[in-house]
């Protein structure tokens, strides 16, 4: 233990006199987390939390263009745009705006769609009331065709947000026709002297309040549960891609000390390697662990300082400190495993450098697991990184606990002793000698 | 046991290798004795003194060092041998203070026994103003000069030197000569290699003469220079021997 503690003292006077080594340790991630969180905050929003400028050209001048249009008004997603330069638009200035890429989607309500739709609502409402023996009838005429209200994009614009934009508008539209129907069954009902049937609720939305869907969290403490986030996926993957980064100076350090002659003065002194290599190992496991703690605390307190959603911890915070201790253990036992398998630093480390991103990227470091092939989704279960990021999101998305990453923290550490060993064996296979 | 190391015929071939390193090379060394082993470059040296330290294994024959098998006992071997290496065995980035605390706690030596000994050793060779300084920024003397005192911590009754003196100054020569005389002094026994045969012959007891991985001729340096007809100095005898072809 005695001889593990001078390592760890030795590593720790090596590593505070490299101030420019030291800072790039901690530098270089923090600007990777920041730069990533920021790209990606974008993509990571869902189209619901976002607000577009959605043009809007009014043939109809009805009362189903005025509820789209009063729906969509209340909406926090949408800020409608129905004149440019004082005047109102054309369905040709829409196409033209969307064609050149200034806004992103439009829509046409089509001359005579409230008449249309007010129609149609007839029909169902005299439906209705030959149904329910009401004898009242409103006035009806077949159908003229389609009168749909067409829904333009910009031609940029990937399939994903045209989904979500027309689910997004036609609940609207959905609303607003039903509002009609409602309306005419109201006026059937007046026709028939029925004041029970007297809608007092006029209103679609407040008829059926309390109805549909709304999303709960899983568990019962609404008050923390996160979502996934540009700030909740990038800090912890991209602080977990800086951990095993160490790999290079790991890697270097272990070829420096055998061409310096350091690492033969080791094997020299009796049963001192193994008590030497596990103190490095201690020693880099730390560094790694408080690399994770002070990119989490930029995650805590530098994110929303630039806008970006501050990253939550999860329920159970000190259970990232087991995640992080692993996934150290993991990065800096794969260090010594390069840093003993190749003789030179030229091969170690751009060998360690290209594996440690060919890891991020199967792992789901770049992008989530989840959108990832179903393949490759099952590749990822060769990586650290992935056992890794997924035990820090079941901490700070799921709201886990230290059961719940239990297994990450076991693969971690069979995947570090694993390679620990053979580095172990390789040592002592290749030996030292006196050159 | 009169023998501090005894190597019975080993033999040593490397791969890939055309010619073997060793070939059946018997050496003896007495206990408290200075020994040059001598020998042109590729006669041997080096390897015997790898396979002396165990970090390198005989094809066949055997080496002990005070009655304890070079390859079994790598261990007790050693605890009781220092080795100074001729590639400077040390942390750069590290004082000397440093480097010999932590090599001291290596060999479990208590804090204030290292503290001792390195400060006695620093003095003794001359570093002693030296000792918060970092090796890297040491002149080769120094550096030399604490890769002997980083082999010498742990008090071995053998120490092993790799051509301790290679590429310093006369001034840093002439200390680390007194030096292992005076070590020599204690009681203890050196095995030493070299090039320089003056300096062999102004410290060693005895000399054994090595070339194509056999020994040659072994025997005191004044022995040998008034037995081999025609030679006045250590290095006529050398050249005798093995002959005045360059070694690759």
């Amino acid at each position: 233990m005695r001889k593990t503690l001078a390592t760890v003292i030795k590593e720790w006077i090596l590593f505070r006199r490299d101030i420019a080594g030291l800072l790039l340790l901690f530098i270089m991630p923090a600007i990777l987390i920041i730069v990533m969180a920021l790209v990606q905050d974008a993509p990571f929003r869902d189209y619901q939390e976002m607000r577009f400028d959605l043009l809007i050209a009014d043939n109809d001048q009805g009362s189903l263009a005025q509820q789209i249009k009063a729906g969509l008004r209340q909406s926090k997603n949408f800020h409608l745009v129905d004149s440019v330069d004082g005047k109102p638009l054309s369905e040709e200035n829409l196409k033209q705006l969307l064609q050149k890429g200034k806004y992103k989607v439009g829509i046409v309500i089509p001359k005579g769609a409230t008449a249309e739709v007010a129609n149609s609502a007839n029909i169902i409402a005299n439906d209705l009331s030959k149904k329910l023996g009401l004898g009242s009838t409103l006035p009806a005429r077949e159908h003229r065709g389609n009168t749909y209200i067409h829904m333009y994009f910009d031609p940029v614009s990937k399939p994903t947000f045209r989904t979500s934009i027309h689910f997004a508008l036609d609940k609207f539209i959905t609303a607003a026709c039903s509002n009609e129907l409602i309306s005419r069954v109201s006026k059937l009902s007046k026709l028939q002297n029925d004041s029970t049937a007297d809608t007092k609720n006029g209103d679609f939305g407040k008829v059926f309040e309390g109805v549909g869907l709304k999303e709960e969290p899983l568990n019962d403490k609404a008050s923390y549960t996160k979502h996934m986030n540009s700030v909740q996926h990038n800090v912890p993957a991209w602080a977990i891609f800086g951990i095993f980064f160490i790999v290079i100076p790991i890697g270097g350090h272990i070829i420096r000390e055998r061409e310096e002659g350091s690492a033969l003065r080791i094997e020299l002194i009796p049963r001192a390697h193994i008590s030497v290599a596990f103190g490095k190992i201690v020693f880099y496991t730390l560094v790694c662990t408080l690399q994770f703690i002070v990119m989490c605390c930029i995650g805590v307190w530098i994110m929303p300082l630039i806008n970006l959603p501050s990253l939550g911890l999860g329920l159970h915070p000190l259970a990232l400190l087991p995640m992080a201790m692993a996934t150290g253990f993991a990065a800096t036992a794969y260090g010594y495993f390069v840093g003993t398998l190749f003789k030179t630093t030229n091969q170690a480390l751009p060998f360690g450098a290209i594996s440690v991103v060919i890891f991020s990227a199967m792992g789901g470091i770049w992008v989530p697991i989840e959108l990832l092939s179903p393949a490759m989704q099952k590749v990822a279960l060769l990586s650290p990184m992935h056992w890794a990021l997924d035990g820090v999101h079941n901490l700070i998305l799921r709201d886990g606990n230290l059961g719940d990453i239990l297994q990450n923290i076991v693969f971690l550490l069979c995947f570090g002793l694993c390679l620990w060993l053979v580095s172990i064996y390789k040592y002592n296979k290749r030996g030292h000698s006196i050159q | 046991m009169p023998f501090a190391i005894e190597i019975h015929d080993l033999h040593k071939q490397y791969k890939g290798s055309w010619s073997p390193a060793l070939d059946g090379l018997s050496l003896y060394v007495k206990k408290n004795q200075i020994v040059g082993l001598l020998g042109p470059n590729g006669a041997g040296k080096t390897t015997s003194i790898n396979i002396l330290c165990g970090l390198v294994e005989p094809d066949e024959g055997s080496a002990k060092i005070y009655g304890h098998n070079c390859g079994k006992d790598t261990l007790a071997i050693r605890g009781m041998t220092g080795v100074v290496p001729q590639q400077i065995a040390l942390f750069a980035n590290l004082t000397a203070w440093e480097n010999f605390y932590y090599i001291g706690r290596l060999y479990g030596i208590d804090d204030k026994k290292i503290r001792e000994r390195s400060n006695m050793l620093l003095e003794r060779l001359g570093l002693d103003k030296h000792a918060d300084k970092r090796i890297g920024r040491y002149s080769g003397g120094m550096k030399r000069r604490a890769n002997i005192i980083a082999s010498l911590l742990h008090e071995p009754r053998l120490l092993i030197l790799d051509e301790p003196t290679a590429g310093v100054d006369v001034q840093s020569r002439a200390m680390i000569l007194n030096f292992l005389k005076e070590y020599h002094s204690r009681g203890n026994t050196i095995l030493y290699t070299s090039h320089l045969m003056e300096e062999a012959e102004q410290i060693c007891d005895e000399v054994a003469i090595i070339d194509e991985g056999k020994f040659v001729v072994g025997g005191s340096p004044k022995e040998l220079v008034s037995n081999t007809a025609g030679c006045r100095r250590l290095e006529d005898v050398f050249l005798h021997y093995t002959g005045h072809s360059v070694r690759d």
